[in-house]
C-alpha cells in the first residue's frame, strides 16, 4: 500500500530581487522586482508503507519544500498529494496524528526545559493517556539510549544528544511515517552512526516508514533501500540504492604495493595513474573500456605484489556525477532559462 | 482542551528560566509608577483641586497602576511569531494536531500569568506607599473578569500583527504603532476622562480603550453598570477581532513561505 503518492507537484515562490548597494535598495523600495522561483516542478513519486526512502539533492533542490508540502505546512502551487490517505494541506491536523517530523536545523524541544517536559507536552498534544505516555517514553529512552539526558535542560545537550532526543520526540505518538529533514546535519561520525542505527531499528521494530532527506550520501547508503535524487526541483534519478551503485559504478580504483621498486615512468595501458611512488601506485580505470583482468595482468607482471586493493567510487562521487550529467543536459539548460521575472 | 492546558503549564515552567526578565519587568513598573506619582502630584497642585474629571490623585495613580500591569504583562507574541517565521521554526508549530491560534493563546497566557502577579504585587506596593490604599476590594472580581477579556482583545490584535510576518517577515513597525495607539487611545499615559469630550468619544469606542481604560476605570470606580458596559464593549470587539484574526490566519497560512528550505 502506498504511504505517499505525489503526482505532478509544483511549488513556486515569489522572491524579491534587489540589485546591490544603496541605489539598488532604493529602487527595490520604489519599484520592487519580483522573481518567480520554481522550488518544485512536476515531481511525481510513490512511497510504500514501512519503506525507508532516501530523498537527496544539493542545496536548493526542493527537498525541504517537498517535505513541508507532505506535512501540510506549505500549500503547493499545483499537483496532487496523498499522505496516508490525507491531502496534507487540507487535513493537516488529522494527518499530524499519523506522522512525525524532524527538521534537523531547527529544534522542536523546548530549549530551556529538560527534554522530558517536552515529551510529556507532546504526549498531551497527541492526546495520549498518561499510562501510554509513560510507556512510550520508557520504550524510546531505551531505544535511543537517552535515559541520562532526559532531565538535563535541552540547551545543555550536545548536538548529537539533542538530535537523539528530537527523533525520539517525533516518535512518541507512534506515527506510521516519519519525515526526517537532514537529521544528521552537523553531527560527528559516531553521532551520525547512532542516529542511523536507531532509525533503522525503529523501522524494523515498529514498521514506521521513513522519508529521509540528507546531504550525506552515507545516510542513504546506511539506511535506505531506494533513493530519489532531485535537483532544481525535479527528479533526476529514482531506483534502488544498489541499482544506483551498479549503474554509476563504472570506474574502479586500484592501490598496489610491490616488494621491489617500480621502474621509472611505469605505465598501465587503459588506466589513469593518480599517484605513483617508489614501491606503489594508485590508478583508476573505466571498466567499460578496460577490463579489470587486463589491468590486473599488467600490474602482476610488473613485479612481486605485496598488497592490492580494488575499490568503487563513493556514493558521493556517484551522486556528483548524476548532478553533473543532469546540469549539463540541454533540457536542464533550457529549464534554467525559464525563470520568469516580472515587474510588479 | 487538556492539550492547551498542557501548553499553558509548560510555558509557565519555561518562564521560570527567565527569572531575571521577571525581576527587570518589576523594576520597570516601580520606576514608571514613581515617575507618574511625581508628575500627577505636581499637576494636581498646579490645578489646585482635589479632583480632575472626577478622579482624585489616588484614583489616577491606581488607574495607571492597573493599566501599566496590563501593558507590561503582555506576551511578546507578535515578535515571537515573526521570529518563528524568520527562522523557520514555525514549521514545527504548524505540523502538530492543535489549532495554531489556540496554541499561541495558551503560550501567551503562560507567558503573562507570572508577570501579572509580580507586576501587580510590585506596582500595588509602590502605589500604596505613595498615595494610600487601593480602591474598594468588592470590585476586584469584576475587574478580574474585564482584565481577562482585555488580555484576549490584546491577544487578537498582537496575533494579527504577528501573522503579518507570514507575508512581511518583520513586524516591529506594526508593533510600535500599536504600542503608541495604546498610549493615546487606550489611556495608558492619561485617563481618557481628561481628554476633550470629542476625543473621549472617539477613543472610548475603540478596542484599545476596552483593553486598558475600561478595566482600569472600573478598578477605581467599580459599579455593576460600568462593569456591564465594559464587558459588553469587550465582547463585541472580541467577536469582531477574533473573526478577523481567524480570517487573516486562514489567508496567511496559504501564503506562508518558510525560510531556509
Amino acid at each position: 500500500m502506498s504511504a505517499i503518492t505525489v503526482r505532478n507537484l509544483h511549488k513556486t515562490f515569489q522572491a524579491k530581487h534587489k540589485a546591490a548597494g544603496l541605489q539598488g535598495s532604493l529602487r527595490a523600495l520604489w519599484k520592487p522586482e519580483w522573481q518567480m522561483v520554481e522550488a518544485v516542478r512536476d515531481l511525481s513519486f510513490d512511497m510504500e508503507d514501512g519503506e525507508l526512502l532516501g530523498f537527496i539533492g544539493p542545496n536548493g533542490a526542493g527537498k525541504s519544500t517537498t517535505i513541508k508540502i507532505l506535512t501540510g505546512i506549505l500549500h503547493p502551487t499545483g499537483g496532487d498529494v496523498s499522505v496516508l490517505g490525507y491531502v496534507p494541506w487540507q487535513q493537516r491536523r488529522d494527518l499530524a496524528y499519523q506522522i512525525g517530523s524532524v527538521f534537523g536545523q531547527r529544534p522542536q524541544l523546548w530549549y530551556h526545559l529538560p527534554a522530558i517536559d517536552t515529551f510529556y507536552l507532546f504526549g498531551k498534544i497527541y492526546e495520549l493517556d498518561d499510562k501510554t505516555i509513560r510507556q512510550r517514553i520508557g520504550f524510546l529512552t531505551e531505544a535511543f539510549e537517552i535515559q541520562d539526558l532526559l532531565e538535563t535542560p535541552v540547551r545543555k545537550l550536545s548536538l548529537g544528544q539533542r538530535m537523539r532526543c528530537e527523533v525520539a520526540a517525533s516518535l512518541l505518538h507512534k506515527p506510521r511515517l516519519i519525515l526526517l529533514d537532514e537529521p544528521s546535519i552537523g553531527l560527528d561520525v559516531v553521532a551520525k552512526q547512532r542516529i542511523r542505527d536507531t532509525i533503522k531499528r525503529m523501522n524494523e521494530v515498529e514498521n514506521v516508514g521513513v522519508l529521509l532527506t540528507s546531504h550525506d550520501a552515507g545516510d542513504i547508503e546506511a539506511l535506505c533501500k531506494r533513493v530519489i535524487i532531485v535537483n532544481h526541483g525535479q527528479i533526476i534519478y529514482q531506483d534502488k540504492v544498489s541499482a544506483l551503485k551498479r549503474s554509476y559504478l563504472t570506474s574502479k580504483q586500484v592501490d598496489v604495493r610491490y616488494a621491489q621498486p617500480l621502474p621509472d615512468n611505469f605505465q598501465v595501458a587503459g588506466a589513469e595513474i593518480l599517484k605513483a611512488g617508489q614501491y606503489g601506485i594508485k590508478l583508476r580505470f573505466d571498466t567499460r573500456i578496460t577490463p579489470v583482468e587486463a589491468v590486473l595482468t599488467q600490474l602482476a607482471t610488473a613485479g612481486e605484489l605485496v598488497d592490492v586493493t580494488i575499490s568503487d567510487p563513493s556514493l558521493e562521487e556517484v551522486i556528483r556525477t548524476i548532478y553533473q550529467q543532469a546540469d549539463a543536459s540541454p533540457a536542464r539548460r533550457a529549464a534554467n532559462g525559464e525563470v520568469a521575472r516580472e515587474r510588479v | 482542551m487538556s492539550k492547551y492546558w498542557a501548553v499553558f503549564k509548560t510555558q509557565l515552567l519555561n518562564n521560570f528560566a527567565y527569572a531575571g526578565d521577571l525581576a527587570a519587568g518589576s523594576v520597570m513598573i516601580v520606576l514608571f509608577l514613581w515617575i507618574f506619582a511625581q508628575l500627577w502630584k505636581v499637576t494636581y497642585s498646579a490645578v489646585g483641586t482635589e479632583r480632575i474629571a472626577g478622579l482624585s490623585r489616588q484614583d489616577t495613580l491606581w488607574y495607571l497602576m492597573l493599566a501599566e500591569v496590563i501593558v507590561l504583562s503582555k506576551p511578546r507574541l507578535a515578535r515571537t511569531i515573526a521570529q518563528q517565521v524568520r527562522d523557520g521554526s514555525v514549521a514545527y508549530l504548524l505540523n502538530k494536531p492543535y489549532h495554531f491560534l489556540l496554541y499561541q493563546c495558551s503560550v501567551g497566557l503562560g507567558d503573562s500569568v507570572l508577570r501579572i502577579v509580580t507586576n501587580t504585587l510590585m506596582g500595588g506596593a509602590v502605589v500604596w506607599l505613595l498615595v494610600g490604599p487601593p480602591p474598594n476590594p468588592q470590585g476586584w472580581p469584576l475587574v478580574f473578569v474585564t482584565v481577562v477579556l482585555a488580555w484576549l482583545l490584546d491577544f487578537c490584535i498582537t496575533a494579527m500583527i504577528g501573522l503579518a510576518a507570514f507575508i512581511t517577515e518583520e513586524v516591529r513597525a506594526f508593533e510600535w504603532i500599536y504600542q503608541k495607539i495604546l498610549f493615546i487611545l487606550g489611556g495608558l499615559l492619561i485617563p481618557l476622562d481628561f481628554y476633550p469630550s470629542w476625543l473621549q468619544t472617539i477613543a472610548k469606542a475603540t478596542p484599545f480603550a476596552y483593553t486598558l481604560y475600561g478595566p482600569a476605570r472600573l478598578f477605581v470606580e467599580p459599579s455593576l453598570l460600568r462593569f456591564g458596559e465594559v464587558v459588553l464593549g469587550q465582547v463585541v470587539w472580541l467577536a469582531i477581532l477574533a473573526g478577523l484574526l481567524t480570517f487573516f490566519y486562514q489567508r496567511g497560512v496559504t501564503r506562508l513561505a518558510i525560510n531556509g528550505g
